[in-house]
């Protein structure tokens, strides 16, 4: 049964005020259309997930539908520390969000407890750390911290996840959700697993048939996936390989202007406010970028020797 | 004895300066920048075999252009290996595999601790800076962590605001006790002005060498803590000219590396 809705319908469908998201991507195939859909659509009191935010994150901070961040890094990296994220935190603008802060292996291992049905798991990491003296909202079921009952030596537990809806942007699906990936994986493939269900979108859809002709590259199975959407350069500023690159302009635009209340108002009005959808989006950044612009921003093809799964 | 290039800027000295750290067949954990520069000047030299891999997901890249992000696509094309975090952070790192990682921060204290969370009170933060993200981590699990810092006394401190990646967090026995690996922990801090090496009975860095424009007395007027000096302290070695090679006609031909520049390693 086919699963294809348009963006406006999936988030309206699937992402109540409250829930908790996890929401993929690692500058590489992060669904920047579905977040620009949340704050269109003015979600609220939002938890949400992943390891290694950016710009995404933190426009999602200053567009005020976060109450709460499960968190082990927000920064626009090369363009330095997310505005918008530190004035929620340093000024309570536009609301201070709460903070859970754990690594970029404690997180991920969460996920993946999560994704496998398992309670909670061990990590190796956060010992000796003021990560352990800092607990937010998820209080003292942050982590525990036990003699291990096989050799007594001091472990490091912490929860499994669930997030009642995982987002995720792929190069192809199915109609039914079957979702492949390929490239710089971050938390992607144990976020979508552990969530109890999933919106797919990708960059295009692929008959069943496609997809049996590279099962293994299938992060994500049809039967957790309630939504897939169709929707060309969603990742944008980020990239996805073998369909665009990462835009470096475009994080400078962000990064000048989130770093005023006005500017960040206006980047909102622009770019997420100012248009329907990402087609629109796509017609606005070619109009003011120019035509060039876009289509440098079009990959190359370099294919590989083509697999075979025959015997 | 081998030749010393003439002239250089000190972004690529401190480069120098981690790539003499990493052995051949050693498995670097990088970000982006110095790690990376590092990682590569040592292949291009005496350690064809090491091998990269960012956290993100990378093995063994092939990048056309220096990576700013651990993100960037060009990590992608031509890699021996793309997962994602758990198979970097989890598989590799946790299971004990990663021999070097490399740190920085924006404060860093005299066991190596580091903080990358916030600046002043954690509840009302001064500055609220990006968090973990890979450094705790890393910092808890890599044999050897080579920590990239600026040389002054708001970087340097006497104890960190907070604790986000543990070095010899209180002193000697320290790690062990909060049940982190053995043989792991800081190997050097590397800066603008020097290299100090850890000394693992005390947990603290002492000086080791200064750097060809500075002093043992500069550098421990500029170290906030009372730092001490080596017996044998002496000049960093220039960077030779076959470092330089590998840098600037393999690795970085635009020079990006004096980005640092701007950013106060002179």
């Amino acid at each position: 049964m086919s699963k294809v809705m348009s963006m406006k319908q999936a988030i309206a469908k699937h992402v109540n005020d409250g829930d908790f998201l996890f929401i993929g991507g690692y500058i590489c195939r992060t669904p920047f259309a579905a977040i620009h859909e949340i704050i269109r659509q003015q979600k609220k009191d939002l938890t949400v997930t992943r390891s290694n935010a950016a710009d995404d994150f933190d426009m999602m901070i200053g567009a005020g539908v976060v109450k709460r961040f499960i968190a082990t890094f927000l920064s626009l990296g090369f363009y330095g520390l997310g505005r918008c994220y530190r004035r929620s935190l340093e000024q309570g603008i536009p609301h201070k969000i709460e903070v859970e802060e754990y690594t970029n292996l404690s997180l991920p291992m969460m996920l993946m407890a999560g994704s496998m049905g398992m309670p909670f798991i061990p990590v190796k990491d956060m010992a000796g750390s003021d990560l352990l003296n800092v607990k937010s909202f998820m209080g003292d079921n942050k982590y525990k911290i036990i003699d291990s009952p096989f050799d007594g030596a001091k472990t490091v537990l912490v929860p499994a996840l669930n997030p009642d809806l995982a987002i995720v942007h792929v190069q192809q699906a199915d109609e039914d959700g079957n979702a492949q990936m390929w490239g710089i994986g971050g938390d992607c493939q144990v976020g979508a697993n552990a969530a109890k269900k999933v919106i797919v979108t990708c960059e295009r859809i692929v008959d069943r048939e496609v997809i049996g002709k590279d099962p293994s590259r299938t992060i994500v199975p049809d039967f957790k996936v309630v939504a897939v959407v169709e929707e060309p350069f969603c990742a944008h500023p980020g990239y996805t390989p073998g369909f665009y690159d990462f835009d470096f302009n475009f994080g400078n635009l962000y990064k000048n202007a989130s770093s005023t209340v006005e500017g960040f108002q206006a980047f909102l009005d622009e770019w997420v406010y100012g248009v329907t959808g990402r087609a629109k989006y796509i017609e606005h950044y070619i109009q003011k970028m120019g035509y060039g612009a876009y289509r440098n921003l079009q990959a190359k093809f370099d294919y590989g020797y083509p697999v075979s799964y025959a015997y | 004895m081998s030749e010393h290039a003439a002239e250089y800027c000190k972004p690529e000295l401190m480069a120098c300066c981690g790539a003499r750290e990493i052995k051949d067949h050693n498995l670097v954990l990088v970000g982006t920048g110095f790690p990376t520069m590092s990682a590569n000047i040592a292949r291009y030299t005496h350690a064809p075999h090491a091998r990269l891999m960012q956290e993100s997901g990378v093995y063994d890249a092939q990048p056309k252009r220096p990576a700013l992000s651990v993100g960037d696509p060009c990590l992608n094309p031509g890699a021996a290996m793309i997962g994602g975090l758990v198979e970097i952070m989890g598989m590799f790192l946790q299971a004990g595999w990663v021999d070097i990682g490399f740190l920085s921060g924006s404060q860093v204290d005299k066991f190596g601790n580091i903080n990358t969370t916030v600046i002043g009170d954690y509840a009302q933060p001064k500055s609220r800076l990006p968090g973990s993200g890979g450094a705790n981590p890393i910092g808890s699990l890599a044999k050897k962590i080579l920590i990239i810092a600026l040389h002054d006394t708001r970087r340097l401190i006497e104890r960190v605001d907070f604790i986000t990646t543990p070095g010899y967090i209180d002193g000697p026995g320290a790690r062990e006790r909060w049940g982190l690996p053995a043989d792991t922990g800081p190997e050097v801090i590397i800066t603008n002005k020097a290299v100090m090496r850890f000394d693992k009975s005390t947990g603290e860095a002492y000086l080791e060498s200064y750097h060809p424009d500075t002093s043992v007395e500069e550098v421990v007027r500029l170290t906030p803590w009372k730092l001490n000096v080596a017996d044998d302290v002496h000049e960093t070695e220039p960077p030779r000219v076959e470092e330089i090679r590998a840098l600037r006609e393999i690795l970085d031909p635009n020079r990006m590396i004096r980005l640092y520049e701007g950013r106060g390693y002179v």
